[in-house]
């Protein structure tokens, strides 16, 4: 290729350097020290004056963006159905409804700002919890539970309870509040996996106070476009009926809260489960919004929106079984004992220890990516001996042994031992590493002869 | 009528997802290139072959005023390479040809008669 960009006296070795290395000639290489793989992340410092209005700025930004995320489609009926019939019954100004939309949204992001505040209290212990089976399957089952009311399946309306409580003595501005924070509850938990990353930011922080500046400035930019709703739903009722389109576009959404839903349960599933249900679900929908869903409308594009929902659909669901059935083999790992570390130290070839549980979501992404990767698992299996530590019930007397003696605080902790046995800790991995990073990780690894 | 066009489409494309996978993640096992290859690369190419011990000879004699560019990846050239090379990561494909080559020109610099050895 030099070449073609005009230089004359181009050479090619094609033995090159393992040839120069038996020649004896001089190299170099790298040392361990400089390599970029063993950067470690700054801690955040405290936020001060312009860095922390930006971010916060950024923040609200953020929740604007999150009312794109399925979690917000329930609250979008409730909203016009409340605030609708307000307006319908008292005749109120326009000034009055206003300040009843800021009670509500001040009512929403009241409950998500108690999120943050505990998460900044409890530390990363929130994360864990939002990631914990049981907290996935009820929101996943809330999730259906929505869907299924998109579906037309039953009519969504407010608990007689609530409404009445809202209608009554504090028919005011206090019912309004009451209302945010009680529809809060229903977003909180099906935010929190969107946010975890801020969730984790925020419990580095360790202040209570700018947890909740941050989740507060979050649940407004989420609240805008909802008290834009709450102002003119009362306008809303008077709007023509819009036909058939808009039923299908409700079933849309149904169909993409029950991918969600999937979505959230997937860290408890077996692989080939979570598969199977993935393209089911994306064939279901397909099938559905393309081909059995009889509504018309009287406008052209409907057709082909109907068409590409369709198609869409059955194309993913191709692509998810596909890409699943071609995936090529993995690292093979072997069980953790005793015996298998002594046989790495005779024959002398480093070792990696996996922990992970089945439900963390980094360590799936490991398994299915980085430990699936043609050059890894080559490496793999020449020169390195793999072990996988299984650590998601507790009680294993072996495996609690293990992690005292190598300081595992949570998983996915990965633990590079050399040739010798002895841990490299500056190679030590706590989180995803993309194939091209571990591999840089292995080498090193492979290098140092302790 | 409606419904046959749309099913006609839409088995279509599935058929080309399933065939574009399966075209990038079906095993291929790398061919081990042979003298006679790696000379007809090279007279492709336009560049001349050189051996170990011919570059050797060279280095020995005036390394400064030689390019050498080790064309392996980052984590390879970390390991270990040849004293005073460079790396450049390449990987032989065409696509990688063509979209690295205006990097290439500005890594190796002006003078297009200055010996390069690539390995």
């Amino acid at each position: 290729m030099a070449v073609t960009l005009g230089y004359k006296n181009v050479y090619r070795d094609p033995h090159g350097y393992p040839e120069w290395q038996k020649m004896g000639m001089p190299i170099e290489s790298v040392p361990a020290g400089q390599s970029q793989s063993s950067k470690e992340p700054k801690a955040p410092g405290p936020l001060y004056g312009w860095a922390m209005i930006w971010t916060l700025l950024g923040v609200f930004v953020g929740g604007m963006a999150l009312n794109l995320t399925p979690c917000v489609y329930p609250l979008i009926p409730i909203t016009v159905s409340f605030f609708g019939g307000q307006a319908g019954r008292a005749g109120q100004g326009r000034g009055k409804l206003v300040t009843h939309g800021l009670c509500y949204v001040f009512g929403l992001a009241i409950t998500n700002s108690t999120l943050g505040v505990i998460a900044a209290i409890t530390g990363s212990l929130m994360g864990a919890i939002l990631q914990n089976p049981i907290v996935l399957i009820a929101v996943a089952t809330i999730l259906v539970f929505f869907a299924a009311s998109l579906f037309d399946l039953w009519e969504l309306r407010l608990p007689g309870g609530l409404t009445q409580a809202a209608a009554k003595s504090y028919s005011g501005y206090f019912g309004s509040l009451f209302m945010g924070l009680t529809l809060g509850v229903v977003a909180a938990p099906c935010l929190g996996p969107f946010i975890l990353g801020l969730l984790t930011w925020v419990a580095g922080l360790g202040s209570p106070w700018i947890g909740f500046l941050v989740f507060f400035t979050l649940s407004l930019g989420l609240g805008l476009p909802l008290f834009c709703l709450a102002v003119f739903s009362g306008q809303l009722d008077k709007l023509p009926r819009s036909g058939g389109w808009m039923i299908w576009v409700r079933k849309l959404m149904g169909w993409v809260l029950i991918g969600m839903a999937v979505h959230f349960i997937r860290p408890i599933l077996p692989e080939s489960v979570e598969v199977f249900l993935l393209a089911g679900v994306a064939l279901a929908a397909g099938l559905h919004l393309g081909w059995f869903d009889r509504n018309q409308a009287n406008f052209k594009a409907f057709a082909w929106m109907k068409m590409v929902a369709g198609v869409t659909g059955l194309v993913l669901a191709t692509f998810i079984i596909t890409s699943w059935a071609m995936h090529g083999p993995g690292v093979t790992w072997k069980p953790y004992s005793n015996e298998v570390l002594q046989e790495a130290q005779r024959s002398h070839k480093p070792v990696i220890i996996d922990f992970y549980a089945t439900w963390c979501t980094p360590c799936r992404e490991l398994e299915e990516t980085t430990f699936h990767d043609a050059a890894i698992v080559n490496q793999a299996e020449k020169d390195f001996i793999m072990i996988k530590v299984d650590v998601t019930k507790g009680g294993n007397p072996v495996h609690e042994r293990l992690l005292q003696r190598y300081g595992v605080k949570g998983v996915p902790t990965i633990v590079f031992l050399d040739k010798k046995g002895r841990e490299k800790r500056d190679l030590r991995l706590v989180d995803y590493l993309p194939p091209s990073q571990f591999i840089g990780r292995m080498a090193e690894l492979k290098k140092s002869d302790g | 009528m409606y419904n046959r066009r749309t099913t006609f489409l839409a088995l279509a494309a599935v058929l080309v997802t399933f065939g574009a996978l399966w075209l990038t993640n079906r095993a291929v096992t790398p061919k081990e290139a042979t003298w006679a290859d790696v000379l007809a690369e090279a007279r492709f190419g336009g560049y001349r072959i050189i051996t170990s011990e011919e570059l050797a000879k060279l280095y020995q004699k005036d390394a400064k005023n030689i390019t050498l560019v080790d064309t392996r990846q980052e984590w390879e050239y970390r390991t270990g390479h040849i004293k005073g090379a460079l790396n450049f990561p390449m990987e032989p494909t065409w696509w990688s040809r063509w979209r690295k080559a205006p990097a290439l020109e500005t890594f190796l610099g002006p003078d297009k008669d200055r010996l390069t050895a690539f390995y």
